[in-house]
């Protein structure tokens, strides 16, 4: 477990800034699709 | 999710293509991004939350979609210049009219509703009632601007049924393009 969590916080340091530039991009445009789309896939 | 769908097909094909032409994916930026959680947050509330979607009164979630759908539009005409917005934009315009013109509703008919599950027993009793998050159940020829309501059916070889909007197929055009654009050596946003 230790190891493991260890292992994430490496990972995690290597996301730059473009990556959350990216990951804060596809959040925001998922956010836009949802309220300026009105599909409907059901009822209730 | 048809849209969050078309969405993430936009992202795939812009790394896959940015990846044959071995630069790094590098996608526009648009300026104002708050803009879009601060016209989101209210229709999370009205609209996608169960908790708050069926305690907020009928009149309010009728009011929040129009006026959301012009906050995004105010950040969608100031990034009109990055490309795939166009489309997006013209997109959320057809969607709004057609909204506005409805009582602050996507308008869709029985007919079509009926192809969707969960739909029930759509007999007269329900016309005018909410449907699904954001539509209102309505007969063709009781709704405004009808060519522009939710009346489009995917094929029933895709194995996930969805009524949408012209509008709807615009904004889903128009976020693939803005991710699947190639990538530029110096993207701006103007």
């Amino acid at each position: 477990m230790n190891k493991k969590l260890t292992e994430l916080a490496i990972r995690g340091s290597r996301l730059d800034r473009s990556h959350v530039q990216l990951l804060v991009l596809i959040l925001s445009l998922a956010m836009l699709v949802l309220g300026v789309g009105a599909p409907s896939d059901g009822g209730g | 999710m048809i849209l969050l769908g078309a969405l993430i097909l936009g992202l795939l094909a812009g790394l896959a293509g940015a990846a044959l032409q071995g630069r790094p994916y590098q996608p526009l930026y648009p300026r104002h991004l708050w803009l879009i959680p601060a016209a989101f947050a209210p229709q999370l509330l009205v609209a996608y939350l169960p908790a708050t979607r069926e305690l907020l009164p009928y009149w309010l979630a009728a009011a929040v979609l129009p006026s959301s759908l012009l906050v995004f539009l105010v950040f969608a005409w100031v990034n009109r210049g990055v490309p795939g917005m166009p489309l997006l934009l013209a997109g959320l315009v057809l969607n709004l009219l057609v909204i506005a013109a409805n009582g602050g509703w996507m308008p869709i008919s029985p007919e079509t509703a009926s192809h969707l599950p969960g739909a029930g027993v759509l007999d007269a009793a329900r016309l005018g009632t909410r449907f699904g998050q954001k539509d209102i159940l309505l007969l063709t020829e009781d709704t405004r601007l009808a060519f522009l309501s939710d009346r489009f059916l995917l094929p029933s070889w895709f194995h996930y049924a969805v009524a949408l909007s012209l509008g709807d197929i615009l904004v889903a055009g128009g976020v693939f393009w803005l991710l699947a654009r190639p990538a530029r050596a110096n993207p701006t946003t103007e």
